[in-house]
């Protein structure tokens, strides 16, 4: 990178006039980091049936986060909207030669490379639950199950593209984008910034998401993760049979 | 990103998964444990086998508490309590005739039972004694 390109990367960050003003509404971060969590955890206990609940329960999760974010993405705040950020190849081809210059194009909200990477993060999640939903409901084969292990492998490899990105486009840009997904803020100019965060959405998201695992763990046929009952069910059993 | 491209990626990943899905060649079981037990150099036992499926190996579960006792029929999955179709497989054909699978699901059931992977003569010895099993 060449002394004019970190001062051209500097320039908006340093440029007259901006300050620190909310760009990702909270149902949007609230979003982000449930989604992050649910399909870390979902990653982490697909391999083992003593987990299977809690892997079905983060993944049906998941499912309904990707769907109201569709819908926030039609309704929500400006740089929320699918308006605002998915462009088209020549775009996404146009922003990739910028960053290839040394002169990376700004833009407050995604960029169009991100925004391919979101698409992606949000299709693969929709064939990931469906899957996912249709083999633990023994609906459709054992393709299925195969699909779904490659898709969520497909989908893991663009959450490492996606954090490379934001990692690369941070240092490119001079710019914190991990924090902006936290606090919600940016050094824009006043006038670029969304004017509410619709933080009641959110909490209410958070509400729904922890009722439902809530739910999901009542109706657990063990009362939850512990395996108590059907162990001491197969103790029993064995007992029966003189085999313990 | 445009339509038609959204249609073309959502075609290649069902295209990959068909293939990926189809790629595997069916077997019969009998070949799948004449393959464990090459690797394992040794005869499977049987009675071995039903004993290591029975017990309950320092951990909460054995293979029986979702399989059954007698895994010529439906099993109850110990934490889901879904039915698990029978693992025999002279009572269900679909058992033991895809290897790749066959050595996923003991991977993963054998990480759950033991707290680890078991060895070819482990796996031979389950599959002679789940193939003795006949109506």
């Amino acid at each position: 990178m060449s002394e004019t390109s970190v001062f051209r990367a500097e320039a908006p960050a340093n440029a007259a006039g901006t300050r620190k003003v909310l760009v990702w509404d909270a149902p949007v971060r609230v979003f982000h980091w449930l989604l992050v969590a649910c399909f870390a955890g979902a990653y982490i206990t697909a391999e083992s049936e003593r987990w299977r609940l809690v892997h079905v329960t983060l993944g049906y999760t998941m499912g309904g986060l990707v769907a109201f974010r569709v819908l926030w993405g039609l309704a929500g705040t400006r740089y929320a909207r699918f308006s605002n950020f998915v462009r088209g190849p020549a775009a996404v081809a146009r922003y990739l030669r910028s960053i290839v210059r040394g002169e990376p194009e700004h833009h407050t909200g995604h960029n169009p490379a991100g925004a391919l990477a979101i698409l992606a993060l949000l299709g693969l999640a929709v064939a990931i639950t469906a899957s996912g939903w249709a083999t633990f409901n023994d609906v459709g084969g054992k393709w299925l199950e195969e699909f779904h292990e490659v898709a969520a492998n497909l989908m893991l490899a663009v959450v490492g593209a996606h954090i490379a990105g934001a990692v690369v486009s941070s240092w490119l840009h001079r710019e914190n984008l991990i924090g902006a997904m936290i606090d919600g803020r940016k050094q824009v100019r006043p006038e670029e910034g969304v004017r509410s965060a619709w933080r009641t959405v959110a909490a209410l998201m958070l509400v729904v998401v922890l009722g439902f695992w809530w739910m999901q763990w009542q109706a657990a046929p063990a009362g939850g993760a512990a395996s108590d009952r059907p162990v001491a069910a197969a103790k029993a059993k064995n007992h029966d049979r003189g085999h313990d | 990103m445009n339509q038609s491209t959204i249609t073309r990626c959502v075609a290649a990943l069902l295209l990959g998964g068909a293939v990926l899905a189809t790629g595997a060649q069916a077997v019969a079981p009998a070949e799948i444990l004449a393959g464990y037990s090459a690797q394992a150099g040794a005869p499977p036992s049987p009675a071995r086998g039903q004993q290591l499926f029975n017990t309950r190996h320092g951990g909460e579960w054995s293979c029986a508490s979702c399989h059954g006792a007698a895994p010529t029929q439906a099993g109850k999955h110990a934490s889901t309590g879904k039915a698990i179709g029978a693992l025999a497989p002279a009572f269900n054909a679909e058992r033991f005739t895809d290897l790749a699978r066959t050595d996923k699901w003991f991977r993963r059931n054998c990480n759950d039972v033991m707290g680890r992977e078991c060895t070819y003569a482990e796996k031979a010895d389950v599959l002679s004694w789940l193939l003795a099993l006949k109506p």
